[in-house]
């Protein structure tokens, strides 16, 4: 582990010093004194903006209103950068120094540097360059994820159940504002040269990452249609117990003509998230059975938001020995192992470890997910006989467990909500309702 | 004039030929406060329903003399606990008619129990249990009586005030027909020799489908004569499950629950012309889950205690989920769906100008289709102050059975369906959720718990 003593220490001892951690200069003495430009910029409040006014200030795009964009990213993200390592500095010294939590602290930390010494963009050329840096520091910060589930897993012990499910919540609600604003900008900017995206390829209407015209069955269907075409040995780490082979039917009804304004990736990786998760139930339990009960997704429009229910015949919960053993279905979405016994298990560790040490990390996207399926088991980078996972006797695509807590943050942060509710014996249903922006003009 | 307002209030005087209206009630006699005083203070015994089921397994005369005199201990004291608790109300409230009657009536019957004196012999306990059984009879519309009373005094109370109240006071009233109804029970199998699996208030073998078929025709019929129309029900799941419940407290919940889901179902789809409504009003779909018992040979679940039996203790509940596509409840209202007296019916389909309005107030306004309801539910109620009560003739009158629990047979009025739904429901530490999908229906998951592993619940 990092070793807390005076720098001289540390810069004698290279061998001791893990591979996976970047080397710290400073002591810690010199870093607690120079928080004072921490506390400056977190003591400023962060400058929020709505959905609405991301597709507002986008619809009309000018060089000048471009270059604004800029600035506000530029100056913006430092500022909620510095919350959350004040919020990381809050937690105690214990967790922080844990792995993976540690990890986080220090990419923070080099982000916050980097963004606050940034000079200020005053024409398209500088924006450019700009968009390179954004893109790079998305990049280095792919790991995140991960990391930080690996080490308030392991830390939980030390932290009250609220806590530590706070502080994630935090910690990942932050994340993707941040990363929604940065990937809307990219957007706008690549929208405004004239540039090609390679992420948003089709026709839809949209406005920077924010699609205007969001069809919720085409995004059911094409999530039902690409976890058909999974590999059956992904997601499976049941130790011996067979999973059916037949995939169970994804029945869409409701009203299908339902249409809004929302964040596609979004909406598609919590879809993405519990089609998967009632798939895997509905195989489990119907493993000896040649056909297998469908999976009814239900479309709602209600006056101020739209409403998804995913509702499946897969068991529900305290069925058997591996559907969840949970006291309350939002125990699932939680990190703490009181409440969820699941993050305590070595091969969920495991796995999160070796997902930690990969290059590209977990952003928390179905793309990511069904690139991951293309590629072949043994060419992985990072990955050999010093794959933790490896050692704890998991696949490469066992279960990190994020899904469902990713999915509640994703629907709640712009005030949607998330509810599984289980019929013990029967099936789960989940409700995930998005907040409808009202005539979008 | 005025010396009419200043004549003395302690006497009724006939000087003149009329009565003076008493302002303020008299107070209890000593008798009675003395009696009160001294039931209400000696803690119920924490009987558990093991305990109250056991005076009938085995069934002797012993036990069944056993079980008079437990009953003529416990009851006095939960209906002076009731007593107090009206007496307790903020005074404007307790001069309401209806609340008056209700208190009046509570004394009454707490008199007749604690001065009853304790049946030595099967014919004694054979009389008392005859005029036990009247007496659940005249409390049969409490509820609703006490709503109409709680309507009335809306701007007196409190909506937190009228929720506490009512949960105490209902949990309270199943706790006196549990243990009532229970010895009736006792009381006529004994006298038929029967040898049934099902007498006394748990039915070990409730089937659940039964019921839903039954309340279900019942709702359906009401459905039509009030709205035209009615959905049809689908049950899936495991139809052919049962588990020991009382069985009337079943019918009580799920009548409540169609009512609401067969109405909403019908208002939604209510601009489509009468002729094809009828088939193309989407079913109800009901789906029976009973508790889940564990065989996998794989079970490592952390409460095994290592036994072969496998059975799994993480839910002995068992499930019903009840679906309709009736429309949704709106993100105004269902903050409210679970506060007594809150009830949409009665207003047109557009007022919703007012949605926080809640429909507490002396609303007469009988329009639309629940007009009727409204007169129905006050016939209903006439009639049970009275000390009438089932069969009287009533249009809406009470449902036919062993002591169904209210007089409420309206598809909807006041408002206290779901409350009380849900107080049944957790009565046994079960639970009663509603989840809405805005726009195009509600889910109502019911879970009650299995009696025949419940032995310690406390009632």
């Amino acid at each position: 582990m990092i070793s807390q003593s005076s720098s001289s220490r540390v810069s004698r001892c290279r061998i001791c010093r893990p591979r996976s951690f970047t080397v710290r200069h400073e002591s810690t003495a010199l870093h607690f004194y120079q928080n004072k430009q921490l506390d400056l910029y977190a003591s400023r409040e962060a400058k929020r903006l709505t959905l609405r006014q991301l597709v507002f200030f986008g619809r009309s795009m000018t060089e000048e209103r471009l270059i604004q964009s800029a600035n506000y990213v530029r100056t913006e993200l430092p500022v909620r950068i510095a919350h959350r390592l004040r919020d990381l500095q809050a937690l105690p010294y214990v967790v922080v120094t844990q792995e993976g939590v540690a990890k986080v602290y220090e990419l923070y930390w080099s982000a916050f540097e980097q963004f606050r010494r940034y000079p200020p963009i005053t024409n398209i050329k500088e924006n450019e360059a700009f968009c390179e840096f954004l893109r790079r520091i998305l990049d280095e910060h792919g790991s995140v994820i991960p990391n930080l589930s690996l080490g308030l897993s392991i830390s939980s012990p030390y932290l009250t159940p609220d806590a530590l499910d706070s502080f994630m919540r935090r910690m990942l609600v932050s994340r993707i504002s941040r990363r929604v604003l940065t990937q809307h900008h990219l957007a706008l900017s690549d929208t405004f040269v004239g540039k090609k995206s390679t992420r948003y390829t089709d026709s839809e209407p949209r406005v920077g990452i924010i699609y205007t015209g969001l069809d919720v069955r085409r995004s059911i269907e094409k999530c039902a249609k690409l976890l058909k075409q999974r590999p059956s040995d992904v997601g499976s780490d049941y130790e011996g117990v067979e999973m059916g082979a037949v995939s169970p039917e994804v029945v869409i009804e409701g009203n299908l003509e339902t249409k809004f304004s929302y964040i596609r990736e979004h909406l598609e990786y919590i879809v993405f998230e519990l089609l998967k998760n009632s798939m895997r139930a509905t195989r489990l339990k119907h493993r000896q059975s040649s056909s297998v009960p469908p999976i009814v997704a239900t479309i709602a429009l209600g006056a101020n938001d739209i409403g998804i229910r995913i509702s499946d015949q897969g068991g529900g919960f305290n069925f058997n020995a591996h559907s969840p053993q949970v006291k309350t279905p939002s125990d699932l979405c939680s990190f703490s192992h009181v409440r969820n016994p699941q993050r305590m298990e070595d091969s969920r560790l495991g796995t999160l470890r070796s997902v930690s040490s990969r290059r590209e990390g977990v952003w928390a996207t179905v793309h990511e997910q069904v690139e991951s399926w293309q590629k072949p088991q043994d060419s992985e980078n990072g990955g050999g006989n010093d794959d933790p996972g490896k050692k704890a006797g998991v696949g490469r695509h066992s279960r990190l467990g994020i899904g469902l807590p990713m999915s509640n943050i994703f629907a709640t942060y712009l005030g949607g909500s998330l509810d599984i509710v289980s019929l013990d014996g029967w099936g789960t249903d989940v409700y995930v309702r998005l907040p409808k922006l009202v005539s979008l003009r | 004039m005025n010396s009419r307002l200043h004549r003395p209030l302690t006497s009724i005087s006939s000087r003149r030929g009329y009565i003076t209206p008493r302002r303020a009630p008299a107070a209890n006699t000593r008798q009675v406060t003395e009696l009160l005083d001294k039931h209400a203070s000696s803690p119920p015994r924490p009987l558990n329903l093991s305990a109250l089921l056991s005076f009938g397994r085995p069934l002797t005369p012993e036990s069944l003399l056993a079980s008079v005199s437990y009953a003529l201990e416990e009851i006095p004291k939960r209906l002076a606990t009731r007593v107090r608790s009206i007496e307790a109300l903020p005074f404007i409230v307790g001069t309401n008619p209806y609340v008056s009657n209700i208190l009046s009536s509570y004394k009454q019957s707490f008199l007749w129990f604690a001065t009853y004196p304790t049946p030595k012999t099967i014919e004694e306990n054979a009389n008392f249990a005859e005029m036990l059984e009247e007496l659940v009879e005249i409390h049969a519309n409490d509820i609703p009586t006490m709503a109409k009373g709680f309507q009335e005094c809306a701007r007196y109370l409190s909506p937190e005030e009228i929720n506490q109240f009512l949960d105490g006071a209902i949990r309270n009233r199943i706790s006196v027909r549990l243990i009532a109804e229970q010895h009736v029970a006792l009381s006529r199998a004994f006298q038929s020799q029967e040898k049934a699996c099902n007498f006394g208030v748990v039915n070990t073998i409730t089937s659940p489908a039964q019921m839903v078929r039954m309340c279900g025709s019942f709702v359906s019929e009401l459905c039509e004569a009030t709205l035209g129309a009615s959905p049809s029900i689908v049950i899936d799941g495991y139809p052919d499950s049962t588990f020991a419940y009382v069985p009337v407290h079943l019918e009580y919940i799920l009548t409540e629950i169609l009512k609401n889901s067969f109405r909403a179902t019908v208002e939604n789809h209510s601009r489509q012309s009468p002729a094809t409504r009828a088939q193309s009003l989407p079913p109800v779909m009901v789906t029976l889950s009973p508790p889940p018992r564990v065989t996998d040979s794989a079970c490592r679940s952390s409460n095994s205690s290592g036994s072969n039996s496998n059975v799994s203790t993480l839910s002995n509940f068992y499930s019903i989920r009840v679906r309709d596509q009736g429309g949704g409840v709106s993100s105004s209202h269902i903050s409210k769906i679970f506060s007594y007296a809150f009830t949409t019916a009665g207003r047109s389909a557009d007022s919703d100008s007012n949605p926080d309005a809640y429909d507490y107030g002396d609303s007469g306004d009988g329009g639309g289709p629940y007009a009727a309801q409204h007169v129905g539910g006050i016939a209903a109620i006439a009639e049970g102050v009275g000390g009438g009560g089932a069969g009287q003739g009533n249009l809406f009158g009470e449902i036919t059975g062993k002591g169904l629990q209210t007089g409420l047979g309206t598809i909807a009025g006041l408002g206290y369906g779901l409350p009380m739904s849900r107080l049944y429901a957790k009565y046994f530490g079960g639970s009663l959720d509603l989840v809405s999908l805005e726009g195009w229906g509600s889910d109502v998951f019911l879970k009650l718990r299995c009696l025949d592993e419940a032995g310690d619940s406390a009632i």
